[in-house]
């Protein structure tokens, strides 16, 4: 079923897939050609997208895409339904350790937009309802509550609060008050502890004073006992350190992936299919067995191709660090098209990539990721990160790519670039992609490809 | 020393009670401004630019939004050991707050000792407690005879010094005007010309629930202790941890309903016929906020950027005359 690696359009992906039939593909329940997406689900972005041709990428976009449809399923056989809101990577940990329990983040109605082209309105439903584009396009998640032709609506709502960016927490506030109750849990701002202070070694090379770790700890012991309730089951210590493993399972998969992609001179899979793959950390996408087999699949094709010595790019593409997720997706296609390659990612989420500590009690080890959160803390917290990464990574390149209307893209990206040209002397940009950015390409493309101009300069 | 703090809920006894000077920015001389980069709140900006160019002050930033939180971030390079992040909870049914709330008290005693006050005795704790609630209830009374820009302009300097001064005769509302309650951010004395353009439109400011207005003397429901009384040092913080969080009414609280509560009962009360939004462009907090207002209270809210009162004062002008007319 091997061929040498590419990106497909999706029309070229029809044949591609009835090639892989041909030869004897096996496919999750959730399987099928990509353009079905389109017709059935008006996907209508994956037209403009090209495709790593394998057969693990296939199943990774059909899982992704197939979400909410595996949602209404769950649903329909009887699971709770929990909808995480912003923390990221933990409260799917602690629902998935219960039987009969889904988390979701109804964030990710954030790329609806970008995937429907639009064509869902939810953008200018959230106008409606009072929130315009000067908020994140994370607003689509309101419209998609409200309408519910996305998501299930969820059994128990959840969302972190105090240290989180103003956009969610405005636009989580409206929802509350159109009538989804939420429970808030607080996370304090991350910082450094005193001298006077016990500290507690954070995952990433991070520390936050004990009374930040039992405050945190504490909310979450408090929403466990509402998982539990919603479950019929106690998420007791046991269960609750077997989730963890099972986390940690995801996230090691994640992390060898990781390297092995951003580590290798070639580029073994491409930029999109590794956003989309990370971001199965956060919440598995509502299945964590799915999880692990789609990672297992991904990480097998990367190493062959390894062994191989095939790559997807030309070596010589530009290593960038990429900062931020991408409100279109298309943008990650179109810096492999002008010349660069991924070599390692900040895309809000690296706690949700660390390994939860299994030496300590479980809520206590949950609590210490929960405040790795890069957005929970400093703005230089994360730049240090970036920092390191790129050395790590080698990166040539950093592009901070700024999120239209959040709050934190403001300043933080200042400082980060700041940072990034001090300490490593590398060029960096800041840019702004919008959920479609068909119109904005002539201009992002001279921007970026003046970086990679720089970059290359650099090795000369 | 003077020891700037940018949210109300930063409690300034605690920082007299330090021998320090606690001044609230909302009667500062406006700082320079640098221009505006995309995205930013000019008020959090207009914070930055105040302690970039007080070197011999303190500040103490909150983190109550993204943006003082991130000016906070660059501050810490430019100007080590001058600034204090607070970390205010946002939730408030819980025990977390309280314990939030009461390790940033120590933690900013710790800070305010470094930057030269002394220990506080529990006497000098208990009697600036005692004063500053003296101040505020007062200041609660006083607001019913004043005018608005007298009543803005009193609260303002309450919190730059602690002290109640309604600047001599008091100045009384127009008694013909609409009643109007306005609402929002911050309404630093540099933009309190809005009170007057206000009053100009035949409008009536009856209830200003601004970041510094009436509603940062906050609820006062509660029959409080004596502060005077004898008091161990850290039953005085507790204390204070207490009403601090019992007093919190803002936008950022999760879930707001204590916002929405407190302006229920003052709305009905003073017959306000509409609402006037006021909001820095890049405040997210605010201006979500405009339609769950409209559907609380069933009210008309005309949003009122700040930064059209300075470029565009006219036109801002002619919108209230407009909305106050509408309402007529
Ligand atoms: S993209 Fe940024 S502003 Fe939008 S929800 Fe995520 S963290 Fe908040
Ligand atoms: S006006 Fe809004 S954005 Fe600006 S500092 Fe205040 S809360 Fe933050």
């Amino acid at each position: 079923m091997s061929a040498a690696p590419r990106k497909l359009t999706l029309d070229e992906w029809e044949g591609r897939y009835a090639e892989l039939r041909r030869a004897g593909l096996q496919e999750a329940s959730y399987g099928g050609p990509l353009g079905r997406h389109v017709l059935e689900e008006r996907d209508l972005r994956l037209r403009h997208l090209r495709f790593d041709n394998s057969a693990a990428a296939l199943g990774l976009w059909n899982f992704l895409l197939s979400e909410n449809e595996r949602l209404a399923q769950a649903r329909t056989r009887g699971d709770k339904i929990v909808g995480a809101m912003k923390d990221l990577g933990t409260v799917p940990v602690m629902a998935c350790a219960l039987r009969g329990v889904r988390a979701f983040y109804p964030d990710g109605a954030w790329w609806t937009p970008c995937l429907m082209e639009c064509s869902d309105g939810l953008l200018q439903q959230a106008e409606t309802l009072g929130l315009d584009a000067s908020f994140c396009p994370v607003r689509a998640m309101l419209a998609a509550f409200q309408n519910g032709e996305h998501f299930p609506r969820p059994d128990l709502l959840i969302c972190s609060t105090g240290a989180v960016c103003d956009d969610f927490s405005a636009i989580a506030q409206r929802l509350e008050k159109l009538g989804f109750p939420i429970e808030w849990w607080e996370m304090p701002r991350r910082r450094a502890p005193e001298p006077h202070e016990t500290s507690c070694a954070l995952p990433g090379n991070l520390s936050a004073p004990q009374v930040q770790v039992e405050c945190v700890r504490d909310e979450l012991a408090r929403l466990g006992k509402l998982l539990g309730d919603l479950a019929g089951q106690a998420l007791d210590s046991a269960a609750l350190a077997e989730g963890i493993r099972q986390a940690n399972r995801v996230r090691r998969l994640l992390a060898t992936l990781r390297h092995a992609v951003y580590g290798s001179p070639g580029v073994p899979l491409p930029a999109l299919e590794m956003l989309i793959a990370e971001m199965l950390a956060i919440h598995f996408c509502s299945d964590r067995e799915e999880t692990i087999r789609v990672l297992t699949g991904l990480l097998a094709e990367v190493r062959e191709r390894l062994e191989l010595g095939q790559s997807v790019l030309d070596e010589d593409a530009v290593r960038v660090f990429w900062v931020n997720p991408v409100a279109d997706l298309r943008a990650m296609n179109q810096l492999e098209d002008w010349g660069g390659r991924i070599a390692g990612s900040d895309y809000m989420f690296t706690h949700a990539l660390d390994l939860i500590p299994e030496d300590l009690p479980p809520l206590e080890a949950l609590a210490r990721t929960a405040l790795a959160d890069p957005m929970v803390g400093s703005t230089l917290d994360r730049a240090r990160r970036i920092v390191a990464d790129c050395r790590a990574w080698r990166a040539e390149a950093v592009v901070v790519s700024r999120i239209p209307g959040a709050s934190h893209c403001a300043q933080e990206g200042t400082l980060i670039r700041q940072l990034v040209r001090e300490e490593l002397g590398l060029p960096a940009i800041e840019l702004e992609i919008p959920p479609i950015c068909d119109a904005l390409l002539p201009t992002l493309s001279s921007r970026i490809q003046a970086l990679l101009e720089t970059a290359r300069a650099k090795r000369r | 020393m003077q020891v700037f703090i940018t949210s109300p809920w930063v409690p300034p006894e605690f920082i007299g009670a330090h021998g320090l000077e606690p001044r609230g920015v909302w009667f500062a001389a406006e700082p320079s401004q640098l221009p505006l980069g995309a995205g930013i709140c000019a008020f959090a900006q207009a914070m930055i630019r105040l302690a970039e160019t007080r070197p011999e002050s303190a500040f103490i930033f909150s983190t109550h939004c993204d943006q003082l939180r991130r000016g906070f971030d660059a501050l810490t390079l430019t100007l080590p050991g001058r600034v204090f992040l607070f970390n205010l909870p946002a939730t408030w049914q819980g025990r977390v707050g309280e314990r939030i709330f009461g390790s940033e008290l120590e933690r900013l005693g710790s800070f305010l000792l470094k930057i030269g006050g002394y220990p506080p005795t529990a006497k000098a704790l208990g009697e600036s407690m005692a004063r500053y609630r003296l101040a505020r209830s007062r200041l609660i009374e006083a607001g019913a005879d004043c005018s608005a820009r007298q009543y803005g302009e009193a609260l303002a300097r309450f919190h730059w010094d602690g002290t109640v001064n309604l600047g001599g005769e008091a100045q009384h509302a127009r008694a013909d005007g609409i009643a109007l309650a306005l609402v929002g951010g911050p309404l630093p004395t540099w933009q309190m010309d809005l009170l007057d353009a206000i009053e100009r439109a035949r409008g009536r400011v009856v209830l200003n629930a601004t970041e510094a207005g009436e509603r940062s003397l906050g609820l006062a429901s509660q029959p409080e202790a004596d502060y005077t009384a004898s008091h161990a040092l850290p039953d005085l913080l507790q204390l204070l941890t207490r009403s601090c969080l019992e007093r919190c009414v803002d936008v950022f609280q999760r879930p707001n309903t204590r916002l929405y509560l407190w302006l229920k009962e003052r709305l009905a009360a003073r017959g306000v016929r509409g609402i006037l939004l006021w909001h820095f462009v890049g405040c997210d907090l605010w201006r979500a906020e405009a339609q769950s207002l409209r559907e609380a209270f069933g009210l008309p809210v005309l949003l009122l950027a700040a930064s059209e009162a300075r470029s565009d004062a006219l036109r801002q002008s002619t919108r209230i005359q407009a909305f106050v007319e509408s309402l007529g």
